[in-house]
C-alpha cells in the first residue's frame, strides 16, 4: 500500500494531464484514501482541539481542524476540493455534534472552517503554484501571510458573524474574532506545516535517514522534550519567561540540521506541551485566567513558530540553493569536462577560474598553472597582445566576444583556436564573470587559406586563360558569372543574373542544342562538353567551348552546374581554314598512340586509303592499305622513325580497294616521354597520285622524247653508222673471197687460213658491237641507271662518231682524267649527251676552214664529289641572243633541226644531279660543260 | 691479163679493210703493198711499172681525193680505184671527172673490186706506153730549134711552105730548109707521121708544157 505521502502525491503534485491517462480505478482508489485521511483527520483535530480547550475558555487554544482542513487542500489539486470539503462535513458534524452544537451552528461554523481553509489554501495555490514546502523564504512568508494569517483573519469575521448570528456566545464580535483569529493561526502555523512536511517528505527522510542521523535526531528529541518538560510543565507561572527561551537551542538545532521537518515537529512538540500543561495547570501559562493563558501561549507560540519557520526555510533555501550550487557546479563540471571544446571560466577580476578537462589536455598544463593569468602562457607571442585586448575590452563591455589566436599545444605546436566568450550572471542578474569556449581551427584555418588560395588559383587561372566560369543554379535559375565570363557574354556580373539573359546571347540555331546539352547534363548530374556559337550585342559572332558539370545539391540547396567557357573563335577559325586547306589538298590526319597501339584516321585519311568512316582502324588496316612492293619499305621507315627519333616522310603506293594504286605522301612527327620513350606519333598524309601520274607521265614524255631524239641522233649519224658496219663488212667480204681463191688455185696455206677466217670473226664481231650500240642508243627502254666511267663512255661515243668526224674533217681530240670517279648514270642516255654535244660542235663548224676544225673532249675530277666534262669546239661561239636560249626547247639554230637536242641533254643532266652551262671559250668555239656528282659509295 | 710489173696500192685507214684487201690482192696473185696513210705511201719512191692504187676516200691527214689531186698535180700514171664506207654519190662523180678508175662503196664484192685493179693496171700500163711515147716524141721535138718548131707547127696544119712562109716572115727558101731539117731530126718521112708525133708529144696548137714561148 502505497504511503499517504505518495498517494496524495500522485493525486496532488503532478499535472493535471498525467492524471487523465491514469486509469480511473486506481484514481477511485486514491480518492478514497484521501477522503478516509482527510475524514479521520478532521475528526481527530477537532477531538484534540477540544482537548486543548482552557476551561472555561470556550475556545481552545489551537484548532486543529481548519489546519487539517488546509493542508488537505494544500495537499490535493484544487478539482477534488470539492470532495475534500464534502468528506470534512461529516467528520464537523460528527465532531461538533459530540459537543452539542447546535445544527446550524455547526453549519456556519463549517462554512467558516472550510472558507479559512479555502482562502488559505487558495491563495497559496494561487501564489506559490503547486505543494508548498518550506524550503524557501518565499514560500514560507506566502505560508504564513496565506494560511496563517489571511485565511484564519478572514474567516474570523464569518466566523464571529456565524456566532452572533447563531448567539452561541456572549463575547463582542471583535473578540470573538480576535479570539477565533488567533486560535485558528496558531493551528495554522503549528499544525498545518507539521502535516504538510510529514505528508510531502515524512517517511522517505526517515527511511533514508542514516544512523547518525537518526541518533543525533534521537538526542534533539529527547533533549527537547527534557527541556520543554522543565520549562513548559515544571516551572510554574512564577518562574522567569526568559526560561521560555531555552527551547530556543533546540529548536534552532532542529531548524538548523533537519529543516522545516524537524522544525514544525519540534514546535509541535513545543506547542503542544505548552498547552497541555497550560490546560493543566503546569508551566508558565497555567497562572492568570482561562483567556490570558490560551492568549500567552497563543502568542508564545505564534511568536516563535513563525521565525522558526521562516529559519528553518531560509536554511533550507540557502542549503538548497547550496547543494543546488553543488549539483549544479557538478553537473557544469561534467558537461564542461566531457564537452569536445576547450572551456574556460573567468571572474569578476578578469581572472581565470577555471578550465576544463580538455583544456588541461590540450594544453598540457595544470589547473594551478593556468589559473589567473597563467592560461595566457600557451598564447602565442604574436597574438597574446591582441588577445589580451580584445578579452579586455569586450570584458569591460560586458559583452560577447570571438577571437582567434594560435594556443600552444601539448607538443608544442601552435594550433588557431577560436575563443567564444560570453558573459555570465548569477541567479540575481549580478555579472560574475566569463565563460568560454575554445575550438581547435588549425584545419578550419588551414583549410579555409588554402580554399582562399584555390579560389585565388582558379580565378586567376581562369582570369589568365581567358576562361569565364559561370554557375548556375538548377532550381531557381539564378546564375553566377565571373568577370572574365562576363565580359565574354557581355553581361554584367555584378547585376542579377539568370539563365535566360545567357540564352538570349546563344546563337538562334545553337540555342536549342545548348538548352538540350545543359538539361540533360543537369537531369543526368553528369558533365557536358558542348561548341556552340553567341552572338553578342555589338553583332559579333564567337564560338564558344563550353565544359560544365553538375553538382548535387547539399544542405537543401539545389543542383548547380558549375560550367567553364573559353572563346575558340580564332581557334574555330583556323580549324575552319585547316580544314577548308585539308579538304582541298587532299590532306588527311592521322594519329599513332604507341602505348594503347591505337591508331586513328580523320576522315580525310580514310578516304585516302579507300577506308570507310565507320570501319574500325587497326596499324593492319593501314598495311593492308599499302602496294606489296612498298609495304615492306614503308614498315619499316615508320617504325624506324618511331624508334630512332627520325623525322617521318616517305612517299608510297597503295593498293585501292576498286583495284588501281594510289601514291601517298606521308609525314609524321614522333614525341617521346622523358626517358626516351616514344609515346606517339602524329602527322598528315598527302594524296598524291595525281600529281604522281602526273610526274609519271611527264617522266615517260621525258624519255620518249629522249629516245626520240636518240633516234633521230642516230639517224642523223646513219651515214657514220654504215660507214663502221661497212668496215668489217668489207673486210669479211674480202678474206672470205680471199680465202676462196686461195683455194681455187690450190695454193693452200692452213695457217693463212686460219688466220684468215679468224680476221673473219673478228671482223664479225665487230659489226656485231656496232649494231648492238645502235640498237642500244635507239631502244625505248627505262633509264637504268648504273656505275659507269665517264671516261668510257666518252670512248664509246667517239669511236661512234669518228667517221662522222672525219666526214666533215673534223679533228677529235681527248683529255681524260684516269683519276675520274665513277658516275651512277644511265651509259645510254648520258652518251646521248656527249653524243648530242659533239655533233653540235660539228655543225657549229661547218663554216671553218677544215685544217681549223677541231673537237676536244676533256673530262675531270673534280674533288671529291663530282666529275667534269667538256666538249670544246673551234667554231664561232655563241651569239649572246642564243646562249639564253639555247637550252630551251624547240630552239634551234639548225635549218633542220629539232630543237629538242639541248633541252633534252640538260634535262638528262639534270635528272642526273648534276648541272651543264655553256660559254664561248678563249681562242673561239664554244664550250659546253657539264658536272656530275660522282657516285655517292665511292 | 696482168701486165707486167705491176704493183697495186691499197691505203685504208681501217685495219680490218687492209687485212681483207691485201689477202684477196695476194689471193689474186697481185703483188701489193698496204699503207695506213696516203703520206706514207707519197713518201715511196714511185713504183715504175704499171700501178693501181686502191684508196679510201675519207681518212684523216689527206683523203683519197686530196691524194688523187696531188697525183694529178704530180703527173703520176698510178691509177686509183676509190673504195668508201660512206654513201656519198657525190663524190663519186667528182672522182671519176678527175680521172679515177673507178668507185667502189663498201662491201665491195671481190670480183669487182679486182676488176677494177685489173683495169687499172691496164690502163696504168697504157698510160705508160703512151707516157713514154709522149716523152719519145718531146724528145725529139725538143731536138728542133725554134724556128723548126714553128715551121713544124704550121707544117702539121696543113699549110703550104708559101704560106708558111708567109705567115712567119721567112722566106719559103728558109721554111724548106726548116723543114727539111725536122724532118731529118724527127726520122720522119712523112708529113702525116709527124702529125702523128706532134699529136703524141701532145703539143697542142702553139703551147708546150708552157716553157717554150
Amino acid at each position: 500500500m502505497k504511503s499517504f505521502s505518495q498517494s496524495l502525491e500522485s493525486t496532488g503534485i503532478e499535472p493535471a494531464a498525467r492524471n487523465v491517462n491514469g486509469s480511473s480505478a486506481r484514481f477511485d482508489r486514491r480518492l478514497l484514501a484521501v477522503g478516509l485521511w482527510v475524514f479521520a483527520g478532521y475528526y481527530l483535530g477537532a477531538k484534540i482541539g477540544f482537548a486543548l480547550t482552557f476551561e472555561p475558555h470556550p475556545i481552545s487554544v489551537l484548532w486543529p481542524p481548519n489546519s487539517i482542513l488546509v493542508a488537505a487542500l494544500l495537499l490535493t489539486p484544487p478539482r477534488i476540493w470539492w470532495f475534500v470539503l464534502l468528506v470534512a462535513f461529516p467528520a464537523h458534524c460528527a465532531a461538533q455534534l459530540q459537543s452539542h452544537v447546535p445544527p446550524l451552528m455547526i453549519l456556519c461554523w463549517f462554512i467558516s472552517n472550510s472558507s479559512e481553509a479555502l482562502i488559505g489554501a487558495a491563495l497559496t495555490r494561487y501564489l506559490v503554484g503547486r505543494s508548498i514546502q518550506f524550503t524557501t523564504l518565499r514560500n514560507a512568508g506566502i505560508f504564513c501571510l496565506c494560511v496563517v494569517f489571511a485565511g484564519p483573519f478572514f474567516s474570523s469575521f464569518l466566523d464571529a458573524a456565524f456566532v452572533r448570528w447563531n448567539a452561541w456566545g456572549e463575547s463582542s464580535y471583535w473578540h470573538l474574532i480576535r479570539i477565533r483569529f488567533f486560535s485558528n493561526a496558531l493551528a495554522a502555523v503549528i499544525v498545518a506545516p507539521l502535516i504538510l512536511t510529514w505528508a510531502t517528505n515524512g517517511i522517505p527522510v526517515l527511511r533514508t535517514a542514516g544512523r547518525a542521523r537518526l541518533l543525533e535526531a534521537s538526542i534533539l528529541l529527547f533533549g527537547l522534550l527534557s527541556i520543554c518538560f522543565v520549562v513548559l510543565y515544571k516551572f510554574g507561572p512564577e518562574a522567569d519567561s526568559a526560561f521560555l527561551f531555552l527551547t530556543l537551542p533546540f529548536l534552532l538545532w532542529a531548524a538548523v540540521r533537519f529543516g522545516a521537518l524537524g522544525t514544525t515537529t519540534a514546535l509541535s512538540i513545543v506547542g503542544f506541551v505548552a498547552i497541555w500543561s497550560g490546560s493543566h495547570g503546569h508551566g508558565p501559562f497555567s497562572g492568570g485566567t482561562a483567556e490570558e493563558n490560551t492568549l500567552s501561549i497563543q502568542i508564545f507560540l505564534i511568536v516563535l513558530s513563525i521565525p522558526m519557520l521562516f529559519l528553518a526555510a531560509v536554511i533550507k533555501e540557502r542549503a538548497s540553493g547550496e547543494t543546488e550550487l553543488r549539483e549544479s557546479e557538478s553537473r557544469f563540471r561534467i558537461v564542461a569536462d566531457a564537452a569536445p571544446v576547450l572551456i574556460w571560466m573567468s571572474g569578476v577580476d578578469k581572472l581565470c577560474t577555471f578550465f576544463n578537462k580538455p583544456w588541461l589536455e590540450f594544453t598540457g598544463r595544470k589547473l594551478e598553472q593556468e589559473m589567473g593569468n597563467g592560461w595566457a602562457e600557451s598564447v602565442h607571442p604574436d597574438d597574446l597582445q591582441r588577445c589580451l585586448e580584445s578579452y579586455s575590452e569586450a570584458f569591460d563591455a560586458r559583452i560577447p566576444f570571438v577571437m582567434q589566436y594560435r594556443l600552444r599545444r601539448y607538443d608544442g605546436q601552435h594550433r588557431w583556436v577560436s575563443d567564444h566568450g560570453v558573459p555570465r550572471y548569477d541567479p540575481h542578474g549580478k555579472f560574475v564573470g566569463y565563460i568560454g569556449s575554445c575550438v581547435d581551427v588549425t584545419d578550419l584555418i588551414s583549410k579555409d587559406e588554402a580554399l582562399r588560395e584555390f579560389e585565388e588559383r582558379v580565378i586567376l587561372a581562369a582570369e589568365a586563360t581567358h576562361h569565364g566560369v559561370w554557375e548556375l543554379n538548377a532550381a531557381t535559375n539564378e546564375l553566377w558569372m565571373s568577370d572574365k565570363a562576363g565580359l565574354m557574354f557581355q553581361l554584367d556580373p555584378e547585376a542579377r543574373l539568370d539563365k535566360a539573359m545567357i540564352q538570349r546571347r546563344i546563337y538562334p540555331e545553337d540555342r536549342a542544342r545548348w538548352q538540350a546539352t545543359v538539361e540533360h547534363a543537369i537531369e543526368t548530374q553528369g558533365e557536358y562538353a558542348i561548341e556552340y556559337r553567341i552572338l553578342l550585342p555589338d553583332g559579333t559572332l564567337r564560338w564558344i567551348s563550353g565544359r560544365g558539370r553538375c553538382v548535387p545539391g547539399k544542405l537543401g540547396k539545389g543542383t548547380r552546374l558549375i560550367a567553364v567557357s573559353v572563346d575558340i573563335t580564332s581557334q574555330k577559325e583556323a580549324q575552319d581554314l585547316f580544314h577548308l586547306a585539308a579538304e582541298g589538298s587532299h590532306l588527311g590526319v592521322w594519329h599513332w598512340d604507341e602505348v594503347t597501339k591505337s591508331l586513328t584516321w580523320d576522315r580525310a585519311t580514310r578516304k585516302t586509303f579507300g577506308v570507310s568512316a565507320e570501319e574500325e582502324i587497326t596499324v593492319d588496316t593501314f598495311y593492308r592499305a599499302l602496294h606489296p612492293d612498298d609495304a615492306e619499305r614503308v614498315k619499316q621507315s615508320w617504325r624506324r622513325a618511331l624508334e630512332l627519333r627520325l623525322p617521318y616522310q616517305i612517299e608510297f603506293r597503295t593498293k585501292r580497294p576498286d583495284g588501281t594504286t594510289g601514291w601517298v605522301d606521308a609525314r609524321g612527327r614522333s614525341y617521346y616521354d622523358e626517358a626516351g620513350k616514344p609515346l606517339w606519333m602524329t602527322g598528315v598524309v598527302f594524296d598524291i597520285t595525281d600529281r604522281k601520274k602526273a610526274e609519271l607521265e611527264a617522266l615517260q614524255h621525258r624519255e620518249e622524247l629522249s629516245h626520240v631524239s636518240r633516234v633521230a641522233a642516230m639517224g642523223q649519224l646513219a651515214a657514220s653508222i654504215a660507214h663502221e658496219l661497212n668496215q668489217p663488212l668489207s673486210g669479211i667480204t674480202s678474206n672470205a673471197s680471199a680465202g676462196q681463191r686461195f683455194i681455187d688455185r690450190g695454193k693452200v696455206d692452213l695457217r693463212e687460213l686460219h688466220e684468215l677466217l679468224g680476221d673473219i670473226v673478228a671482223d664479225g664481231r665487230r659489226a656485231g658491237d656496232v649494231i648492238r650500240g645502235l640498237q642500244v642508243m635507239v631502244k625505248k627502254g627505262v633509264p637504268a641507271r648504273q656505275r659507269v666511267n665517264l671516261n668510257d663512255l666518252v670512248m664509246n661515243v667517239v669511236r661512234l662518231v669518228k667517221p662522222d668526224a672525219m666526214l666533215r674533217s673534223c679533228e677529235l681530240g681527248t683529255f681524260l682524267d684516269p683519276d675520274l670517279l665513277p658516275v651512277e648514270g644511265d651509259p645510254v642516255q648520258l652518251q646521248q649527251v656527249l653524243l648530242n654535244l659533239i655533233v653540235n660542235a660539228f655543225d657549229a663548224m661547218s663554216d671553218i676552214p677544215v685544217n681549223q676544225r677541231k673537237v676536244v673532249i676533256v673530262t675531270e675530277r673534280n674533288g671529291q664529289r663530282a666529275v667534269c666534262t667538256s666538249v670544246r669546239d673551234y667554231g664561232f661561239g655563241i651569239p649572246p641572243e642564243v646562249s639564253r636560249r639555247m637550252f630551251n626547247q624547240f630552239f634551234t639554230t639548225k635549218a633542220k633541226g629539232l630543237g629538242m637536242g639541248l633541252s633534252i641533254v640538260r634535262s638528262i643532266v639534270e635528272s642526273h644531279g648534276g648541272t651543264i652551262t655553256a660559254e664561248n671559250a678563249n681562242g673561239g668555239g664554244a664550250r659546253f660543260h657539264f658536272t656530275l656528282p660522282a657516285d655517292a659509295a665511292s | 691479163m696482168i701486165p707486167a710489173n705491176s704493183m697495186v696500192f691499197a691505203i685504208d685507214d681501217d685495219v680490218s679493210v687492209r687485212k681483207g684487201l691485201a689477202r684477196l690482192l695476194r689471193s689474186a696473185g697481185y703483188k701489193s703493198e698496204i699503207f695506213e696513210l696516203a703520206s706514207d705511201f707519197l713518201k715511196r719512191e714511185q713504183h715504175t711499172g704499171p700501178a693501181c692504187v686502191i684508196v679510201d676516200l675519207r681518212m684523216p691527214g689527206i683523203n683519197g681525193t686530196d691524194l688523187q689531186e696531188t697525183l694529178i698535180q704530180h703527173g703520176r700514171e698510178e691509177q686509183l680505184v676509190f673504195i668508201t664506207g660512206h654513201g656519198d654519190i657525190s663524190i663519186c662523180a667528182q672522182v671519176m671527172k678527175a680521172g679515177a678508175v673507178d668507185f667502189l662503196p663498201k662491201p665491195f664484192r671481190d670480183d669487182e673490186l679486182l676488176q677494177c685493179v685489173e683495169r687499172a693496171l691496164v690502163r696504168s700500163d697504157e698510160q705508160r706506153r703512151r707516157s713514154a711515147e709522149k716523152n719519145n716524141a718531146r724528145r725529139l721535138v725538143d731536138l728542133l730549134t725554134p724556128r723548126e718548131f714553128e715551121v713544124m707547127q704550121l707544117v702539121v696544119t696543113g699549110m703550104l711552105n708559101k704560106q708558111i712562109a708567109a705567115e712567119l716572115g721567112m722566106a719559103e727558101k728558109t721554111v724548106k730548109v726548116h723543114r727539111a731539117r725536122v724532118m731529118e731530126k724527127l726520122r720522119l718521112t712523112s708529113v702525116a707521121n709527124l702529125v702523128r708525133l706532134v699529136e703524141t708529144a701532145g703539143i697542142a696548137s702553139s703551147e708546150r708544157d708552157g716553157t717554150k714561148v
